[in-house]
């Protein structure tokens, strides 16, 4: 009975524990995503993503503007 | 963490897109006729140096027409579109970090509110006030990388000291409200002292008084669009989802 309990709590940890380490998981790489995606539109100068070359700064230019982002 | 974040994403990127795509429409019809006269000026300016000084290689080379100007209208949305999913993401995820010990689902209208309120502080208002945004024709090309960091710090330190007054405010519990109150606002007080602490930006702003005023508060209206669509949808989602999940516990009724 006891021991029953026990690897069933053992369990229930374990799954548990999985879980939270997939749901920081989703989220660490969320944020990576995030974060790259708000680099490409207001960070990028046509150097750190070098094939962009200026199109991607050019494109997104109002927009940096707008919002603050420092521009040429 | 043991509730799923996933649906917290979702709401997120649904918000956030929302948010973006209103404000990107909002500042395409106020704020473009600005940024277009501002490069109109821009190049007037250009123009006249290279007559006066004979020298075309000190010309702004603003634009080298990459993209035409309506092109860059359309870039405008689109980058407000992708901004706006972004933050909702990173939204979602603070949320979820500051809300994970009350429950994800608890009170979703008020919390996004309230939430969207502090992240407009935190990531528009208070790095805004320190550098206010500068229409086409103002930046310089040689400054831009000290700007950018100048910038990044100016957001960081605006998160920070919205962690901090939040912190204050949550240590402070068993104190009388006036003191909670006051304590948070002499952290926001100190939060700007930071934020003035920084240089100030490099570049001269060889643009007119008035339209610099406008176009600086069309992008605060931008911002305050960009947070209040998005918190108003985030709630009301997450207001739907918790109506739904009641009825899904009982047995469905044919």
């Amino acid at each position: 009975m006891s021991l029953h309990t026990a690897q069933h709590t053992d369990t229930a940890a374990v799954t548990s524990a999985a879980t939270t380490a997939r749901h920081w998981l989703i989220m660490a790489a969320a944020a990576i995503i995030a974060l790259v995606a708000l680099y490409a539109v207001f960070m990028d100068n046509g150097t750190a993503i070098a094939a962009t070359g200026d199109y991607l700064h050019e494109f997104s230019h109002d927009g940096r503007h707008l919002f603050g982002a420092p521009c040429h | 963490m043991s509730e799923p974040v996933l649906p917290l994403l979702g709401r997120g990127l649904a918000a956030g897109g929302a948010a973006g795509l209103a404000a990107g429409l909002f500042s395409l019809l106020l704020a473009e006729p600005l940024m277009d006269r501002a490069i109109r000026l821009e190049e007037a300016r250009s123009a006249a140096d290279e007559h006066t000084h004979g020298a075309a290689a000190t010309a702004v080379q603003h634009h080298e027409e990459l993209f035409s100007r309506s092109t860059q209208h359309f870039g405008l949305v689109v980058t407000a579109v992708v901004a706006g999913l972004a933050l909702g993401v990173l939204f979602a995820l603070a949320y979820a970090l500051v809300h994970r010990r009350t429950g994800l689902g608890e009170r979703p209208w008020p919390r996004a509110l309230a939430f969207g309120a502090a992240a407009f502080v935190a990531v528009s208002l208070l790095p805004g006030l320190r550098y206010p945004a500068n229409p086409p024709g103002v930046g310089d090309s040689g400054t831009v990388a000290s700007r950018q960091a100048l910038w990044l710090a100016a957001v960081v330190i605006g998160i920070l000291g919205m962690v901090l007054a939040r912190q204050v405010y949550v240590r402070l519990a068993d104190r009388s409200l006036p003191v909670r109150q006051v304590a948070v606002a002499v952290t926001g007080v100190a939060t700007l002292a930071v934020l003035f602490a920084l240089p100030g930006n490099p570049d001269e702003v060889p643009v007119a008084a008035t339209l610099l005023w406008d176009f600086r508060m069309l992008s605060l209206a931008s911002h305050a669009v960009l947070w209040a669509v998005f918190a108003g949808v985030f709630g009301a989602l997450g207001l739907r989802a918790a109506t739904r999940s009641v009825p899904a516990a009982e047995p469905v009724a044919a």
